[in-house]
């Protein structure tokens, strides 16, 4: 995997529309029994992008970025991902979720793995690696996050932070191409948030294509390309982060945040 | 007390040979039932119209009908029944035990298998959710994340069909088993000493569900490496 | 098994006889289930009480007779009081001589026993924050547990009550044993006439299983009615489980929201 090679550089935010597209929504839907989720929801994101959605709690966020690894089937629309598009086929999704990684808001360790077994499992699992390269991948992710001295212990004997920077270094350990977050750092303590917010930069400076529901307006200024307002299953505004703080265009987003700045 | 000692020994020993019968039959009919109820448990998951309808009517009869009635129905008609199943040249003969363990192994198993689904729906959804995006295999998920999780979930249930277990095991003697209650009852009848023999009785079946508890939080603890707190 | 011998004739012609042993299981278990109610209240004071005087022999009480089963509870009461002289020469033989006493004494003994675990389970179910807010409001201990702890209480216990119902209700089958004619006893009956494996104990599971679940559906009612104020939060939460259903849906799960069993 060379997508995470240090010497990617860094995506500026405009300039550069011939990078290959990584992840590639056209007229999503998405329905619940009755009630739409996603509404034509067209979005484009090129390779080492980083893109920060946003949006009032129910707009569809979590929807949205569930959809891209087919947690949620979508209804209607096409979903490509690095080329291989989702049509409901097993090996397709196989293929799909093994190009990214997804970071939860409640993390979703194993409670009965070790913080070293939870991120061994699934390349053992899913990719097929000997046991030994599989602890070799998993110690050196674990070091990356700074957490590789807890590596014995079990989830529940670590801080929320500390479980949420293993989830990161578990999602890493299957060498995706493209990281999903949604509200990391959500469930957090304030003094917790920062730990978290330190380890997605660092990949994102890395050149780790990211898409990232998050609240965190200093992460998304240091670090999204564009932002993505979202409402009522709508795409309302896309911008540079610089435009979207600085000069929101539609009422909603104004709304949303003079009440999120606050 | 109007008997012999030497007499008095021999109805103990009676009863001790009873109760042997008696673990036998409860030992062998609670890990009958775990086997079945957990391939049961695991096999009804599975949303097939067919499997679901023969689950809800034998689950249904099983939860709405005493054991002691199906205790009996095995026992009378166990040998009809295997005569209408394997052929009429068949002849089987239905002995006690054997309809006693048929019984407690029908029911049981049902428990068991009700117990397995309410773990499936008490583990954290996130749980199934970290599987799939981490891209594991369904069959693997069950295997190395979702089971190991399972059996600490269902230990407090099975502690307490253990129990019911253990406190049906005696009505087996009605259908003519030997064992500790109906020695118990005959020498309290030979003897016209009901409260040594019958509280004897129940004193084995006291002590028997009292020391479930150290084993039950020895296993619990055991499945319990590192979860004090569980999250969601 | 597709040929089972069921005769309807006989079926029919044992229905009365049945239907008398039917009534007579309802009205022990009716009897003693109100002595339970009644019962379980002294005694549960006691178990919790902090004078150990009247906690041990209550906790003696609920070990012996929840751990003994309830055929020798039978078999002690009803051989038992024979031999108790001043019983049995005492103007109250008529009822401790009968057998549908010793039935109704024997159950009621195992039953209390059980009620107060079900009863003491849904008391320490109420959280405590519950009743400090109370105290913190400046309402009396009395008054909080007579508002506050017993109609929650009663509302946690009502499924602990119910399974504790179904079972002892079950559990009635083997009061033949001391001569009374229960439904069990008249199957019992049938058979010995006729040996016909099948007929009679069907008719009687038939029976028992109409009984049963009315006591379900009596208890659903029940329920429905001391949870009004649930059910705006359970139409709130509904997206979650609807998601979990979908997921289940997924995986392929038949998961129904059915009441659990124990
Ligand atoms: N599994 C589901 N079943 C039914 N409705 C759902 C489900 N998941 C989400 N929803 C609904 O879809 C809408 C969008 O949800 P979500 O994507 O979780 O929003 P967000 O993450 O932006 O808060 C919400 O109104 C929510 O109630
Ligand atoms: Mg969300």
């Amino acid at each position: 995997m060379t997508s995470l090679a240090t010497e990617a550089p860094m995506a500026s935010p405009v300039a550069e529309p011939l990078r290959p597209i990584a992840v590639e929504m056209t007229g999503v839907d998405k329905w619940y029994g009755t009630f739409q989720a996603l509404k034509g929801i067209d979005l484009t994101v090129r390779k080492g992008e980083k893109i920060v959605i946003c949006g009032p709690s129910g707009s569809g966020k979590s929807t949205l970025i569930r959809c891209i690894n087919r947690l949620e089937p979508h209804d209607k629309g096409t979903i490509t991902v690095n080329g291989i598009e989702l049509d409901g086929s097993p090996g397709r999704t196989q293929d799909v979720r093994l190009e990214c990684g997804m970071v939860f808001q409640q993390f979703n360790l194993f409670p009965h793995l070790t913080i070293l077994e939870n991120c061994m499992l699934a390349p053992r699992l899913g990719r097929g690696v000997a046991k030994e390269q599989a602890e070799a991948i998993a110690r050196r992710y674990l070091e990356r996050v700074r957490i590789g001295e807890q590596a014995m212990k079990y989830p529940s004997q670590l801080s929320g932070g500390q479980q949420q920077r293993v989830a990161i270094a578990r999602a890493l350990c299957m060498e995706p191409r493209i990281m999903l977050f949604d509200e990391p750092t959500s469930a957090l303590d304030p003094e917790m948030i920062k730990e978290v917010l330190q380890v997605m930069e660092d990949l994102a400076a890395e050149g780790m294509t990211m898409i990232c529901v998050t609240h965190e307006m200093g992460f998304a200024r240091r670090v999204a390309n564009r932002c993505v307002f979202m409402d009522k299953g709508e795409i309302v505004e896309e911008a540079t982060a610089e435009d979207f703080f600085g000069n929101p265009d539609s009422d909603r987003l104004k709304q949303f945040l003079a009440q999120i700045l606050h | 007390m109007n008997i012999s000692t030497a007499d008095f020994w021999g109805y103990v020993g009676q009863m001790l040979d009873g109760a042997v019968v008696t673990i036998q039959l409860f030992m062998s009919g609670f890990t009958l039932a775990l086997v079945f109820g957990v391939a049961i448990g695991i096999i009804t998951l599975s949303r097939n119209i067919v499997i679901q309808a023969v689950w809800r009517v034998y689950a249904s009869i099983i939860m709405g009908v005493p054991s002691l009635l199906i205790i009996f129905l095995l026992y009378y008609g166990g040998s009809a029944m295997l005569r209408g199943l394997f052929g009429n040249n068949l002849y089987v003969d239905v002995t006690p035990f054997g309809a006693g363990l048929a019984a407690l192994t029908i029911v049981y198993a049902a428990y068991v298998a009700e117990l397995v689904h309410g773990a499936v729906r008490n583990l954290p959804r996130g749980q199934f959710e970290a599987c799939a995006a981490l891209a594991i295999r369904p069959v693997s998920a069950w295997r190395h994340v979702i089971m190991p999780q399972l059996a600490r979930l269902a230990l407090p249930g099975l502690v307490n069909i253990w129990l019911i277990v253990l406190k049906d095991t005696p009505l087996v003697s009605l259908a003519g088993l030997n064992d500790l209650v109906a020695n118990a009852k005959i020498a309290a009848g030979a003897t016209k000493e009901p409260f040594v023999f019958f509280i004897a009785a129940s004193l084995f079946f006291v002590v028997a569900s009292a020391l479930t508890m150290p084993l039950s939080n020895w296993l619990e603890r055991r499945f319990a490496r590192g979860l004090q707190r569980v999250k969601a | 098994m597709n040929a089972l011998p069921i005769d309807p004739a006989l079926a029919w012609e044992s229905l009365p006889a049945m239907l008398r042993g039917l009534m007579t299981t309802v009205v022990v278990t009716v009897i003693v289930l109100a002595l339970g109610l009644m019962l379980c209240v002294p005694v549960t004071l006691a178990r919790m009480s902090r004078n150990p005087l009247l906690a041990w022999p209550a906790a003696v009480f609920v070990v012996f007779f929840r751990g003994a089963p309830l055929l020798i509870l039978l078999y002690l009461v009803y051989y038992g009081f024979g031999q108790i002289e001043v019983l049995r020469d005492g103007p109250l033989w008529f009822i401790f001589g009968s057998a549908f006493a010793c039935a109704v004494i024997g159950l009621t003994l195992n039953h209390v026993a059980f009620m107060v675990d079900v009863v003491r389970g849904s008391l320490e179910a109420v959280p405590a924050g519950l009743t400090e807010a109370s105290a913190a409001l400046g309402i009396p201990p009395r008054d909080t547990f007579r508002q506050i702890q017993l109609p929650l209480a009663m509302r946690y216990g009502l499924k602990a009550y119910q399974n504790e119902v179904v079972m002892f209700t079950k559990g009635t089958a083997v009061i033949s044993v001391v001569t009374v004619i229960d439904l069990t006893a008249v199957a019992n009956e049938v058979f010995e006439l006729t040996y016909d494996p099948f007929t009679p104990m069907l008719t009687a599971g038939a029976l028992y299983w109409c009984l049963v679940n009315l006591i379900r559906l009596g208890f659903r009612k029940l329920e429905a009615y001391l949870s009004r104020h649930h059910i705006a939060v359970e139409k709130q939460r509904q997206p979650a489980s609807a998601g979990f259903t979908a997921l289940a849906a997924r995986w392929k799960l038949a998961l129904s929201q059915k009441e659990q069993v124990l």
